[in-house]
Order: C-alpha cells, then structure tokens, then sequence
C-alpha cells in the first residue's frame, strides 16, 4: 500500500477537520430560519376569462346592475373590487358576469343550484331571529379563489357547468312561504356575483315581510353593498383573517375592502355577525 | 481474472444500487407524505425517476468517446452518497416554500416539483451506471455490458431487501440513508485510494458527503415540524409515516401527512357510529374497520359484548390509544391485520360492521369499495345486520364527479343490500341492511336511551328531508359499480381531483406520447424490445401486487416479497443470458412468447378467480417475468452490438420502458380499463415487440437495426 506523505497528513487533516465543521456551518446557513423562509407575498387573485363568455346569452341573463361602459365595446363591472375590464366575449373573475356586444350581463339571474331549507343558525346567524328556518338559495361563481373552499364545486365553476333549478325573484319569496321560512338567505357560494337576482329578490321578500340574510365574504364595492343594505336584515361576513398578506395568499381578495364593508354595515345599523375560520395544522 | 481497478468499479456499481433503491424509496414515501398521494401521484414519481434515470444514462453517451478516469467515477459517487440526504431534506424544506403550507397540490405543480427536485440525483445515479462500465472498459475493453447490468442488479436487490426487510423496521428515513451511504462513501474511498488524487482529496470527499448524512440525522426531526403545534410523536413504521402534534390541548395524528384523527371531534365520532349502531336492536357484536377518534366510547353506549377493532399498523392503534384518541372499552379486542383477509378468513359474526376508510384513491383502499368486498362482509353480518360506511360529504351542491362516485358505490352496495339509505351529514354516511332503517336518528337514540351531544340537538337542522331526498335524487342507476379488476371508483376519484383542481392530465399524456412517438423513430429494434421489457417488468409488478392484495390482503412482509422477487429474477435471467452462446433474434421472440404466456395466464387466473390458486404461484409469475425480462437484456445488448453508445441506448431503453410502464399502468390502464384490459395491454405490447423483432430475422448479422 502507498505511503502517505507528511505533507498530505497535514492537508488530509485540515480537509477533514474543515468538512467535520460542515453540519454546523450548514446549521447557521441552513434555511430553517424563519428570515430565509419568508417570501414576498403571492396574489392568487384570478384574471378574466378572455373570450369566455358563451356565443349567445340564455333565459338567465340579466344586465348588470353597476357598471361602466369604456372605449371599444369594453366594460368595467362596479359590484366588487376586482373591477373587471371586460371586452367584449370576456367572462368576469368570478366566472358569472360576461361582457355580450358592450353590455355587461349577469348569467346567474333565477338559475339557483343550490336551494336548500337551513336552520338560520346553520348560516351562522346566532342572533337573529333565533329557532327559526332560512329558505337558502346560492348561484354557481366567486370573487374569491380560496384554496381551502368548501363550496368549490360551485363557487369555482361557470354557472353553466353545474345542475340549476329554475327560481326567478317570486318563485323565490313564494317558496320561502310554502317552506315557513322567516328569512331567504343568499349564501353558499358568493352572493355578491349574483347581485341582480339577489337584490330583486331582496326587494319582493322585503314587501312580503320576509327577512334578508347576506352570507357573504364581505368583499363588494361601497355603492352596491348601500343598495343591498337598504333591504337588508342582517348578514354573516367572512373575516378570512386580519391580514392583507393572507387575503392575497390564501383567498385571491385584499383585506381593506372587506375591513370597509364591516364599516358600512356598523353605520347603517344593519345587524351582523361575524365568522373566522380557524384551520389547525 | 479481475483487474483490482475492476473489482474496485463493481463495489461501487454494487454500494450505488444498495444506496438507489434505499433513496428512491424514501424519496416516494416522503413525496406520499407531502403531497398525500393518490395513485395518480405515486405512478407520477416513478415515472420521473425512471424516465430522468433513463436521461441520465443517456447523457453518458457524451462520454463514450472520453477516456473517464477512476477518479472522476468516484467523485460522482461521493457527491451521489452526499445528494441522497441532501434530496430528501430538500424535498420537505422546499414544499412549504413553494406552496402554502397544507394546501392540496395539483397534477402539473406536482409533477414539475417532483421532477426538479430530484433531478440531480436522479439524473445521476443513470449516468453512473455506464459511466462505469466505460471506466472498466479503458483497462479491459472486452468487458461485456451485460456484466455491469448484472453487477447492478446485485446492488438493487441488496438494497430492495435491506429497505423492506430490515432499514424500514429499524431506523428513520434519514439514520437508513446514512447507514446505505456509508457503504457507497466507502466503496468510493477505495476506489480514489486507486486513482491519481491525493489522499486529502479523497479524505476531503469522503468526509463531506459523510458530513451532509450526518447533518442529515441531526436535523431530520427539525425537517418534519412544519406547521403549527408542538410534535409530541414521530414513527416511522413499515407502512407509512405517524406523526402526531399537540396544540393548545389538542392532538391531531396525522398519517403519511394526512390529519386522520383529531382528538375532542365529538361530531365525527356520533356520526360513524350512532347512524350505524342505532339500526340494530341490540348490537352485541361489533366490527369496526378501522376507526375515528373518540368512537370506543360512542360503542361503549350500546354495552355491546365484543368489539373487534381491526387496524392493519399496530404502530398506529398504538399513537391512538397512548395520545386518548381511543379508549380502551370493555370487550374491545385490536386485530392487527389487513381488514379484508380478517373478513375472508373469520368465522365470526356480527350485528354491525362500521367501515371508517379514506377515500378509495388507492388501488390498496379501493378493495374496500367493491363489489366483491361488500358480498364478503355481508357473509360476516347477521342477517338484518347493519354496515355502514362513509365517502367525503358535500355541503350544498353534489359535484359531478362525486355524483358519480356516490352513484357507482350506491349501486355497488345496492347489488348485496336491500335497503340503502344515504345520510349527507360531514361525510355522505351509506346505512346498508337487508332489514328496515330508521332515518329519525334521534328518536331512535332516544328509544335506546343513548345520549349524544351532537346528533341531539343538530340532526334534525343539518340531514333534512329535503337533503337527503336532494342525495337520493342525484343518484344515477346507469353509473357503473366498482369492482376489484374493474375499479371504476379510481377513475372517478381521478377526475374529481382534476376538477378540484381546475386542470387535466391531457397535455401530460400528449407531451410524454409525442417524446415516446419521437424516442422510438430512433431507436433500434433491440432497443424497443427492451423498452417493452422495462414496461412489462414495471407494469406486471404493479399488476401483480394489486391482483395479490385484492386476492390475500395487504400482507406488508409478502408484498415485500413480491417486489424482491420481481428484483431477484433479473439476476439469473441475465446470467444465463449473458452465457447463452447463441444470441439471435429467434431468442427474444421465443422469450416474448413465453411473456405473452405467462401474461395471458394471469388473465386466465382473473377470469377462473384468483382465491383458488395458492400464493406461491404468484412468486412464480413474478419469478418468472423478471428471469425472462433479464435474460432478454444481454441477448438483446449483445445484438445491439455491446460497444458503448450501445450499452448506453440499451440501459436507458430499460430505464424508459419501465417509467413508461409505470404511468400507463397505474393512471390509465387500470383505473380507465381495468386490470384484465391492463394485461391485454402488456400483452399487446409485448406482441409488438415480437412483430418488431420478427422484422429482423435474416439480419442477425447486421445487428443494430434502426426501426425507423
């Protein structure tokens, strides 16, 4: 066998002492510090569905109810603040708004795909009108793409893609009176992107003396949410968290305007709850 | 006579196979755990391990025309012996980083993190294998290819049993890579000790690789707590990964990264049992598979006589009882075993069977949602007993694909019971009995004077008329039932997870066909014979467990068996290959023959039903599809020609086949055809591979044919 030299002892043993020292030198540079993991934050907002929107307009499209026309057939919806710019054949984020020849169209008007008798309770309303039933209706699309949805199967779809039951504004308020119901609630998925049949089926319950429930994730502009407010008895928002960072993150939406729905509803005096979903892990 | 410099090389081919297998499955179980793999996913993993080994081997080409000295061999072997550890903790610490923490990940994020993180070592470990050989060949240019394949399997059958058999029992992930590098650290050392470099040098490599697996140990704990809570438990046990976490008092246990069981879920643990046991006049006989936290006590309710809770990990009853998330109850006896063989073998009775699995994503859990599953149990229910069991629940809106699923298990059960009620409470409960159920399930509580906290008082507002109506109404009579060779479940699942996440394996499956439809415009006719080989050996074993499971249970030691078996086969097969003194093309079609044989004699098996032939036939079928799938690989290396390009093209034509056997198997053939059309289609392969070498007799002399 070869004889080392002295000289290659002392360098063999430098080396060796120096790649010893590299699980500790690994240690201190290590990314498992909380400074290295940190990232800036994502946004998983969604974008509009270019040349989404179908050929033709169906038996439940209405036009919006706030929105502005701009250059070359565009429109920009005015019902939440993802402010969709819509040329003509796009398909807005929340997937239930289309732009058809420069007017902005609802898809979701009288189309539920879910309706459901609950206990208000179950909305979770706590306090209001306690022990008694809310006719519960919800229309396929969300502004929010939250990755821990529950509702996902409809709130993440065009409202083409899933099964509807045909219930226009008084076909709504007459089912909340066949059912017994004290209230009508609009929730599951996001009821904001169905403002149009929610707001004219807010009207005619209002009349009949039916209760308004918003089950919403609060994220709405200040003009359609003041329209909403003046028939509205009471809503559960959805605080996802108190931090913008979050918002952007996990649900694709920003704090600010959710923090200003709160405000708006504390200063007309309309009763909500709130709701904050904590998931362990 | 072996040169020392040869015997040095084939330590190394040898330690490099042990320290492969032992990485690459630590490297699947610990993707499993981070992305919570269906079987779409596991197949996904082995592809991008095969197909980058397939890659790497052919990057080696480059190096055909070089002169790769000794030394350069083992520094690719000291930093391989570094990468393992260094994959593994790169794999965890990144999956936070890249996607927020305990989201659910889709198909092409998937895939394009499994396939960047690995691709270093993956790439690698196929370079290394003929770079090698070309090291051999500088000193003995006469040394046959064939040779180093064998010299290699020694090392992937020594590592495959070393992981199944001993490394998986006795240490941690990253204590086994640690002990399976040392070996290949070693293997290194010796071989630099033959080379030019300078004993610091060596000292210095050796040393540095030793280091990150020992760093590798040191913070293998620290690597595992992500997230909220403090880990109060961590096992690694032969069947997956235990972990458990407290927070403010609360345990959660999680199984291969999947939170199973959460202490204080009072709703869960009525809901499994209450709906179920409140149908039986007086349950004194209970089974329970598998289970959810807090369900003892909601049984214990009912006084019952007996309760066998079978669990196939006794590790996991084991975290459950220790950390309260079950309780130990009077007449409760704990089977460790798989619930489906307990079923088939048990002479017991029972007034009740209460089914508590996740969801059929697996080709293992799937068994427990078929047609043939559901006849088994009801042969151990008394008549008017009751099973129940659950699928994940929907809150207002039943998706299509889950309309499917229900559907097809409605319909399947709907085949053994005469009655089915579904109840859509947190989970879709199915009650099935051949007596009458009660849905009030409150007043029926109340009847047996059993209290709950939960269905009491918030029954009757979440499972209304109208929901369960709205659940019975979505069911389509025309969705066909699940069975175990045809488990249309897993295609439904699949689809459910696409649409979860918004996407589609389309462009996966058009991309890899055009990169396969391109691979073989190039390569030879030998070289598809081997692909083809690589295909059925990945396809057949995948095949053969699933086949095996659903015919004798999951049996973690037999199971192990199969796949050593399926190891252990390409070594005399390639022996006797490579001494085979008439090498023709005659002799890969009479070999392609025999697998078209023994592949249609697993369809004759399906088709007789497998229950009647003894288990050891299956070692056999596994035996025998690996001996002849070696044998072919010298044959067909010889014909090719045996020069280096050559065994380049053939060691990454085996490579390739096998990822490409592993996808098509696994994520279309079985779950879209089933496991008899599964077959046919090896089998169809295989005749291809015959018609292809058909095309070549006469030309036994001009080996090396391209097939275009």
């Amino acid at each position: 066998m070869e004889k080392i030299s002295r000289r290659e002892f002392l360098f063999a043993s430098a080396a060796g002492a120096g790649a010893l020292l590299v699980p500790g030198v690994l240690e201190i540079i290590c990314p498992f510090t909380p400074a290295l993991a940190k990232r800036p934050p994502e946004d998983i907002r969604g974008s509009v569905f270019t040349a989404g929107a179908p050929k033709e307009l169906w038996k439940w499209s209405h036009e919006g109810f706030l929105y502005a026309k701009l250059d070359d057939k565009k429109v920009i919806c005015g019902i939440c603040p993802n402010a969709c710019i819509l040329s003509p054949g796009d398909r807005s984020v929340c997937r239930s708004r289309v732009n058809i020849d420069g007017k902005l169209y609802s898809l979701t008007y009288g189309n539920p795909c879910s309706v459901n008798v609950d206990p208000i309770e179950k909305k979770p309303l706590f306090h209001f009108l306690p022990k008694t039933s809310a006719l519960s209706i919800a229309a396929a699309g969300c502004n929010f793409r939250c990755l821990n949805c529950q509702n996902w199967e409809i709130s993440q779809v065009r409202p083409e893609d899933v099964r509807t039951s045909e219930l226009f504004p008084p076909d709504v308020v007459r089912a909340a009176k066949k059912a017994g119901s004290a209230s009508i609630a609009y929730t599951y998925s996001e009821p904001t992107t169905f403002f149009e049949y929610m707001i004219d089926t807010a009207r005619l319950a209002k009349k009949e003396g039916i209760a308004n429930l918003w089950i919403s994730n609060g994220y709405i502009n200040k003009e359609p949410l003041l329209e909403l407010l003046s028939v509205l008895d009471a809503a559960n928002v959805n605080l996802k968290s108190f931090s913008d960072e979050i918002y952007r993150k996990l649900n694709g939406g920003r704090l600010e305007p959710v923090l200003n729905t709160f405000r708006t509803m504390h200063e007309r005096g309309v009763h909500f709850e709130l709701t904050n979903l904590v998931i362990p892990g | 006579m072996k040169s020392p410099n040869e015997k040095a090389v084939h330590r190394v081919v040898i330690a490099t196979g042990i320290s492969s297998i032992v990485t690459q499955l630590y490297t699947i179980r610990e993707f499993l755990t981070l992305f919570e793999g269906n079987e779409f996913i596991i197949a996904l993993i082995i592809f991008n391990w095969l197909a980058l080994g397939g890659t790497g081997t052919l990057l080696a080409r480059l190096y055909s025309g070089k002169k790769p000295g000794i030394d350069q061999l083992a520094m690719i072997t000291f930093l391989l012996a570094a990468l393992s550890p260094f994959q593994i903790i790169l794999i965890r610490y990144l999956r936070d980083i890249v996607f927020v923490h305990g989201s659910s990940v889709g198909f092409y994020p998937t895939f394009l993190y499994t396939l960047l993180t690995i691709s270093p070592y993956a790439l690698l470990i196929g370079f290394v294998l003929p770079l090698s050989l070309f090291v051999i060949r500088l000193e003995n240019p006469g040394y046959s290819g064939a040779t180093i394949y064998i010299i290699d399997n020694i090392g992937d059958l020594t590592g495959g049993a070393l992981f199944s058999f001993a490394l998986v029992y006795l240490v941690s992930p990253l204590k086994a890579l640690l002990l399976a590098n040392l070996v290949l650290i070693a293997a290194a050392f010796l071989l630099i000790r033959r080379g030019r470099l300078a004993m610091s040098v060596a000292v210095l490599c050796a040393v540095f690789a030793l280091s990150v697996n020992v760093f590798g140990v040191f913070v293998e704990k620290k690597t595992l707590d992500a997230g909220e809570g403090e880990l109060v438990h961590y096992e690694e046990t032969r069947f997956g990964r235990l972990t458990v976490k407290k927070n403010n008092g609360e345990f959660t246990l999680f199984e291969d990264g999947v939170p199973v069981y959460i202490s204080g879920n009072l709703m869960m643990a009525e809901e499994a049992v209450h709906y179920a046991l409140c149908q039986v006049q007086s349950p004194k006989d209970i089974l329970a598979v598998s289970s959810v936290a807090g369900i003892m006590e909601e049984i214990d309710k009912y006084r019952p006589d007996r309760i066998d809770y079978v669990e196939l990990d006794p590790a996991l009853s084991a975290a459950q009882f220790r950390f309260s998330l079950l309780k130990e109850i009077p007449g409760l006896r704990v089977i460790h075993q798989d619930a489906r063989a307990y079923l088939d073998k048990t002479t017991d009775s029972y007034d009740a069977i209460i089914m508590n699995l996740p969801e059929p994503e697996t080709f293992q859990v799937n068994r427990f949602y078929t047609d043939e599953f559901f006849a088994v149990a009801k042969k151990r229910l008394r008549p008017f007993g009751v099973m129940g069991f659950s699928l994940k629940g929907y809150d207002n809106y039943l998706g299509e694909p889950q309309r499917q699923k229900v559907s097809s298990l409605y319909n399947t059960a709907k085949r053994h019971f005469s009655n089915i009620v579904m109840l859509p409470g947190t989970k879709i409960f199915f009650l099935c009995t051949d007596g009458i159920i009660n849905t009030d399930i409150p007043e029926a509580l109340r009847q047996k004077g059993i209290k709950t906290g939960y269905i009491s008082g918030y029954f009757a507002g979440d499972i209304t008329k109208d929901r369960r109506e709205y659940l019975a109404g979505s069911i389509d009579d025309a969705t066909p039932v699940n069975t175990d060779t045809d488990p249309y479940m897993m295609q439904v699942m699949f689809a459910q997870w696409f649409a979860e996440h918004q996407t589609s394996p389309v462009w996966f499956f058009v991309c890899t066909g055009t990169v396969f439809a391109l691979y073989f415009l190039v390569i030879t006719r030998e070289e598809f014979v081997l692909f083809s080989t690589g295909a059925t050996v990945m396809g057949s074993e995948v095949l053969i467990i699933f086949i095996f499971q659903i015919l004798f249970g999951y049996i973690y030691l037999k199971i192990g068996i199969i796949v050593s078996v399926f190891l252990a086969g390409l070594l005399p097969g390639a022996f006797l290959g490579r001494r085979l003194s008439g090498k023709t093309h005659k002799v890969l079609v009479l070999t392609d023959m025999v697998l078209v044989m023994i592949m249609a004699l697993i369809v004759v098996i399906l088709k007789i039903g497998g229950q009647v032939f003894p288990q050891m036939l299956f070692y056999c079928i596994a035996f025998g599809i690996s001996l002849l799938c070696g044998f072919q690989f010298p044959v067909a290396l010889s014909l090719r020609g045996g020069d280096n390009i050559s065994a380049v093209r053939t060691f990454s034509a085996d490579l390739v086949g096998a990822a490409f056997g592993a996808v098509i198997i696994s994520s279309v053939l079985i779950p879209y055809l089933g496991i008899v059309q599964a077959t046919l289609g090896l089998i169809v392969l295989k005749t291809a591979s015959i018609m292809v070498v058909r095309g070549s007799h006469g030309k036994d002399q001009q080996a090396g044919v391209p097939v275009r």
